[in-house]
């Protein structure tokens, strides 16, 4: 089995992000891995470990990311592809599902595991948009992947309804939660090791394709500007005897916030 | 004229309040509406969503389509956006929506904008607003393609009572199954619980209740409120609570009248899922915890001594 599993290298959420004349301040910002695409880098090692799959990671962007692909080498990835193109600073969700369309096309890929979405957009589209392009299955928000055979996959989806179990002919692609797994902390040799591993870059003309034929000279949609969120500000905080603040808190919910 | 297209977000049966929420703020903008119910024993329900603000409702009704499965919901909704001639179709909060809304997308060449809080009609250039980045920044984004799919964030609209519609009910044709991604089985979430998205009040539990009986003592304090039950990240990770009631960027996103915090620090993915909250209050032992930045009240304290205080003041005042 070949796996593809994408990533994303994305503003670091934990620090704080300042929006001044509606861009944001590049300044202090961190860029790491995207959370839910570590998840599913960790769940293509697994099933590599199990099944003996191959897996080959490709990361978009227009920045160095030299950095979280040495990470998911050390976590057991076998090759790496990154795609560097500094038309891809502005690109949109279907314009990034239309690069991975020619990645996927340019292997042999029976499964691609990408995050459900990144933790910079929270978007959520571009790998749902890969599937419905490629004309294959994708299945969104999984919490389980089980191989049945070599061209079938059992899978646990999170609903409205409760867990979905769905049987998956592939080739599919999945979009993971972050319920599916704990993404292991690389060993001292799978750093060392990662080191070495040779990491292919190419930009979109060695892919054989161009911006503008991926759309993305014409987005459907783009960010006008940023606006800070109105912050919410920490209200009244009440220490001392449990009972006798309590019940003033329960009061001021009556009489105050009139929520009670 | 703009036509907009609401899908009528229903679980178990039931048209949840969002649906309502969308018809009023589409006809607010001037738009005509009409809204699409795709699910099996769904045709009962459009007097509702006539009632909701449709003037047209499209129904895609067959007991094939009971259980959700991605491509046949959005095959329904794409044919009744067709049909309707729908410059823009909305979804509410839902994995519903979040699964559908690309794949309609992608079928009728449209943007696809997810989690949205505002649009605006300028004309005839779109605007829609989003949080984004866990929630840190706003983004207005403009729509160039014609058409524009979206999912709208909870709490982001208001169900106006004077709004109403008029019954004009269109059949569709049920759509094909999805024999490649075919779903087997649905293991059920317990029924007969509060809805988190639906909730006025939302009792939430952290890491601070320890174990099982911390987690019984919240639940008691949430089911004395008619409260939703939601838990941090931790308590799931634990085993204590199950994932699918788990509040934050990752989970389910909830905007009450009041989120109950207990025994929760307020990581930013948790605070990502329940800012949208008209009060918080949040109870901890450390007065240090993050939470304390964002509640409206806060009492700092243990919460296996405060919550069966607050138990005792709630039946005070109910009584």
């Amino acid at each position: 089995m070949k796996i593809l599993t994408t990533v994303k290298k994305v503003v670091d959420v934990e620090l704080n992000i300042h929006v001044e004349n509606g861009a944001i301040v590049e300044k202090g910002l961190q860029y790491v891995i995207n959370a839910w695409d570590e998840n599913a880098v960790e769940a293509a090692v697994q099933l590599k470990e199990a099944h003996k799959a191959e897996t080959t990671l490709v990361s978009l962007g227009s920045t160095d990311n030299t950095d979280i692909i040495r990470k998911c080498y050390a976590m057991g990835i076998d090759n790496a592809i990154h795609i560097d193109d500094p038309a891809l600073a502005e690109a949109d969700s279907p314009t990034f599902a239309r690069v991975l369309q020619k990645v996927y096309e340019a292997g042999d890929y029976d499964l691609v595991i990408a995050g459900k979405q990144a933790q910079d957009t929270d978007a959520g589209q571009a790998g749902i948009m890969l599937g419905e392009f490629l004309g294959i299955p994708c299945v969104s928000n999984v919490i389980e992947i089980k191989v049945t055979d070599d061209t079938h996959i059992q899978v646990s989806r999170l609903g409205d309804a409760g867990t979905e179990i769905v049987d998956v002919t592939l080739p599919a692609v999945v979009t993971v939660s972050d319920s599916i797994n704990e993404p292991r902390l690389p060993a001292m040799r799978g750093i060392m090791m990662a080191k070495k591993k040779k990491i292919t870059v190419m930009d979109l003309a060695g892919l054989g394709t161009s911006f503008e034929e991926i759309g993305g000279t014409a987005p459907a949609s783009a960010v006008v500007e940023f606006m800070p969120v109105q912050k919410r500000k920490g209200g009244q905080k009440f220490e001392g005897d449990p009972a006798e603040i309590t019940a003033q808190v329960v009061q001021l919910l009556v009489n105050e916030a009139k929520v009670l | 004229m703009t036509n907009i297209l609401v899908v009528a977000d229903i679980k178990q049966g039931v048209l949840k309040g969002s649906t309502a929420e969308l018809l009023s703020k589409a006809k607010e903008l001037g738009a005509a509406t009409a809204a699409v119910a795709v699910g099996s024993n769904v045709t009962d329900l459009a007097p509702q969503l006539a009632a909701a603000g449709s003037d047209t409702q499209y129904i895609a009704d067959d007991p094939s389509l009971e259980i959700f499965s991605a491509a046949p919901f959005a095959a329904a909704v794409a044919d009744a956006a067709k049909a309707f001639n729908a410059d823009m179709v909305w979804f509410g909060f839902s994995e519903t929506g979040k699964a559908a809304a690309p794949r309609v997308a992608v079928q009728l060449e449209a943007a696809c904008a997810t989690e949205i809080i505002d649009v605006a009609i300028d004309g005839d250039v779109v605007h829609i607003t989003r949080p984004a980045i866990a929630n840190k920044v706003l983004q207005k984004m403009k729509i160039n393609a014609p058409k524009l799919v979206a999912v709208v964030r909870a709490g982001a609209f208001e169900a106006d009572p004077e709004v109403t519609g008029t019954e004009n009910v269109v059949t569709l044709d049920p759509p094909e199954k999805d024999m490649a991604a075919a779903v087997k089985e649905l293991i059920s979430d317990a029924s007969g619980e509060i809805d988190l998205a639906d909730a006025d009040i939302v009792v939430s539990v952290g890491r601070g209740a320890k174990d099982q009986a911390g987690v019984d003592l919240v639940k008691d304090l949430a089911d004395d409120l008619a409260a939703g039950f939601g838990s941090s990240r931790a308590m799931v990770d634990a085993g204590l609570m199950a994932h699918n009631k788990q509040v934050g960027q990752t989970g389910k996103i909830v905007a009450p009248s009041l989120y109950v915090a207990v025994g929760i620090s307020g990581a930013i993915q948790h605070l990502a899922g329940m800012n949208g909250a008209k009060v918080i209050l949040a109870v901890n032992k450390d007065p240090e915890a993050p939470i304390f930045n964002v509640a409206d009240f806060g009492i700092v304290g243990n919460l296996f001594d405060v919550i069966p205080l607050l138990k005792e003041e709630i039946k005070k005042i109910r009584a």
